[in-house]
């Protein structure tokens, strides 16, 4: 009898791999027909001068899939369970990267996408997907320029930049010592300046006395000569509508040229952690524009609660969460919420759902204006203040978490 | 005035830091003809890495500043003998800016990597101190960054002057055939003057954390503010970058102030062109190989 040797036994398993491959594989094909995925396409700042809030963003969309796949077994929609996928791009904060990569996921046949972050970036991908007639839900671009071209196919979490300010000139309104006059820092780009220009219409609408309006490049390194102004001219409340970094640069600036004001309010920048410990105990006081709060008592059909999102993403992500975090993950919970609406995953019934969305999410009542741009009153911003490290929401009443310090103690006398 | 004055000693504050940025860069166009696109990143290395001295072991910032150069030394010495010569070598000197600009991509991603995306901030003990002089507000964080930027400078204005290495540097910089008919090993000159751009944009990294917050991206910047404080005040000499820089600062600040505070960007550019057509060679310019 011949012996079983070494090379027999290649020859044998190697059959028998070959032949179960045969059979398995028509399993896995037919497994593979049975699962149905929608996927949401799209690019997100996750490198560049966008990064830090594009990180954010995006762990919200990561977030949103992850617990409603594993969580609750994908999403069911017109009586069929589905699952969901990402495909996010790094766009490396450069606009022109970005349209290169939504385009190519057009012709790929992504139906849905989700916002990139920043308005220089979200307008030229939204003009892209509009064209194609593809839905994109989005929460990070706030200029006016997105919602006021007649696009019919972006929807943003946010109110239009122009209309951001509503509620925060009406936290002015209701502030006490009443404040007389304003001045606003802005940067020379897209959101920066339409919210400034916004602030200060609404500011002037309501009896307030706008003293001056510094417009400074987008990048700034050096802010002396604008503090210096302010100085000589103080408002009773210095409104920046700046980006994160340029806010922390002004009001480093600001504590080292002894520049005080009776009240700095930022539109982003203290509701980040690195900002807050970086100016320490010169935090205290500040203000700053708060979309969304994990102790706000929103509902949701899928988490439950605002909370209950935020202690979810803190079991998975070690990153802290932001309301941009949340933000994303309600562009997912409102899309697959427009979807069972329509009972349809095809774009032009989600579309038409998504217009017609009025619904409770982790992120607070979604409802957008037929333009596409989140309600003003509904998705408007709440205001924040850093108190003892922790930013407490002083505005609007049911909201507060804190009460409001003010006139803010000079930089010299912050403990 | 007391609004003239301030804006004087902002720009003038401004202004130095906006030198020691440039020095680096402008030895290296000088000595070797090559526009390093790395200098920005270089400048940002130095302050992740007074950072890092900073948050993780407690050195302040300016203390650190002779270990952030003696890292940056060495590191711009292996990068110039290991990649920019052979480019300039195998190819050209064109060949050495797109290594210089490819490098420059690769090590921005890899702070991304290393540090994160979020920006960063040096704030010792004195970050928020400020004094009074009359009606003038000086913060003492940038008037000790404009001191450290002027002590550096002079450091390197006598190293070049009166030190056998500077010597060497300056006579590789006016003929590199002469400097090498005279025995020099100009490779390891130009690996030396490298090592010291490097090692001075470093230090200037570590000063310019101290005083704006920084991340990754903002690495074009300093390469852009290095080239034009190099066009206005001369290639090569550390007098061209002292006088290119305060000027920069007095014409960002003054334009702010006096024309309006989004017009310091275009101010500078307009300048940048107006050098290049009347006086390529920068305020003080030289027969240095760079300028002409």
């Amino acid at each position: 009898m011949r012996r079983f040797g070494r090379r027999d036994f290649v020859k044998t398993v190697g059959a028998t791999a070959a032949a179960a491959g045969l059979v398995a594989a028509p399993a896995v094909r037919r497994a593979d027909a049975q699962a149905k995925t929608i996927v949401f396409g799209g690019s997100v700042p996750l490198s560049g001068r966008a990064a830090e809030t594009g990180l954010n963003v995006n762990n919200g969309y990561l977030m949103a899939i992850k617990y409603l796949n594993e969580e609750m077994g994908g999403v069911e929609i017109g009586g069929e369970k589905y699952k969901l996928e990402l495909k996010m791009f790094d766009d490396a904060s450069d606009p022109a990267r970005a349209t290169t990569l939504i385009q190519r996921q057009i012709d790929e046949g992504v139906d849905f996408f989700l916002g990139s972050f920043g308005s220089n970036i979200v307008l030229p991908t939204a003009a892209i997907t509009e064209r194609a007639k593809r839905p994109m839900v989005q929460s990070g671009g706030g200029s006016d320029q997105i919602f006021t071209q007649g696009f019919k196919y972006v929807f943003g979490m946010f109110p239009r930049a122009s209309r951001q300010f509503i509620s925060s000139v009406e936290f002015f309104k209701a502030m006490s010592p009443r404040p007389k006059s304003i001045s606003v820092i802005f940067t020379n780009d897209a959101f920066s300046k339409t919210n400034a220009e916004g602030a200060a219409k609404d500011s002037k609408a309501a009896g307030f006395d706008v003293l001056e309006m510094y417009g400074l490049p987008e990048q700034i390194t050096d802010v002396s000569s604008v503090l210096a102004s302010v100085r000589s001219k103080t408002p009773d409340v210095l409104i920046c509508t700046t980006h994160d970094q340029n806010s922390l640069l002004i009001s480093r600036q600001m504590v080292a040229t002894n520049t005080n004001v009776p009240l700095l309010y930022q539109t982003l920048g203290p509701q980040l952690a690195t900002y807050r410990e970086t100016l320490g105990k010169f935090a205290t006081g500040i203000c700053v524009q708060i979309y969304w709060d994990e102790r706000a008592p929103y509902k949701d059909k899928f988490f439950g609660t605002a909370q209950k999102f935020a202690e979810y993403y803190r079991k998975h992500v070690q990153r802290p969460i932001a309301y941009h975090t949340a933000g994303g993950a309600a562009c997912i919970v409102t899309y697959v919420q427009a979807m069972q609406a329509a009972k349809s995953i095809k774009t032009e019934p989600v579309r038409d759902a998504l217009a017609a969305t009025d619904v409770d999410t982790l992120y607070g009542r979604v409802k957008f204006t037929p333009e596409g741009d989140g309600d003003a009153i509904l998705l408007g911003p709440a205001v924040g203040q850093v108190q003892k490290g922790v930013v407490q929401l002083v505005h609007p009443a049911a909201a507060k978490t804190g009460t409001l310090i003010y006139p803010t103690p000079k930089w010299s006398e912050k403990t | 005035m007391s609004l003239i004055l301030q804006t004087i000693l902002d720009g003038l504050v401004l202004g130095g830091l906006y030198s020691l940025a440039a020095v680096g860069f402008s030895l290296i166009f000088g000595v070797m003809n090559v526009v390093n696109l790395t200098h920005g990143v270089i400048v940002l290395i130095g302050a992740y890495l007074a950072y890092a001295f900073w948050h993780g072991l407690g050195v302040d910032p300016l203390l650190a500043i002779p270990l952030v150069m003696a890292a940056l030394f060495a590191f711009g010495y292996v990068y110039q003998r290991g990649l920019i010569q052979l480019a300039v070598d195998r190819s050209s000197l064109l060949a050495s800016m797109l290594v210089t600009f490819g490098v420059a991509l690769m090590l921005r991603n890899v702070l991304v990597l290393v540090f994160s995306p979020d920006f960063k901030s040096v704030t010792p003990s004195y970050a928020f101190t400020v004094f009074f002089l009359g009606p003038v507000t000086i913060d003492l964080v940038r008037l000790s960054a404009l001191g450290a930027s002027l002590v550096l400078l002079c450091v390197l204005a006598g190293v070049l002057r009166w030190t056998a290495v500077g010597r060497v540097i300056r006579a590789t910089a006016q003929q590199d055939l002469a400097a090498r008919l005279c025995g020099v090993d100009v490779r390891h000159v130009y690996g030396i003057t490298f090592g010291v751009s490097a090692a001075f944009a470093g230090a200037s990294g570590a000063i310019i954390g101290i005083v704006v917050p920084f991340s990754p991206p903002d690495e074009a910047l300093w390469t852009i503010n290095a080239f034009v404080v190099v066009t206005l005040g001369g290639v090569g000499s550390p007098s061209g970058a002292l006088l290119g820089g305060l000027l920069l600062g007095l014409i960002s600040t003054l334009t702010s102030q006096l024309i309006g505070p989004q017009f310091p960007n275009a101010m500078m550019f307009l300048i940048l062109v107006v050098m290049l057509l009347l006086r390529p060679s920068g305020l003080l310019g030289n027969a240095f190989s760079g300028s002409r």
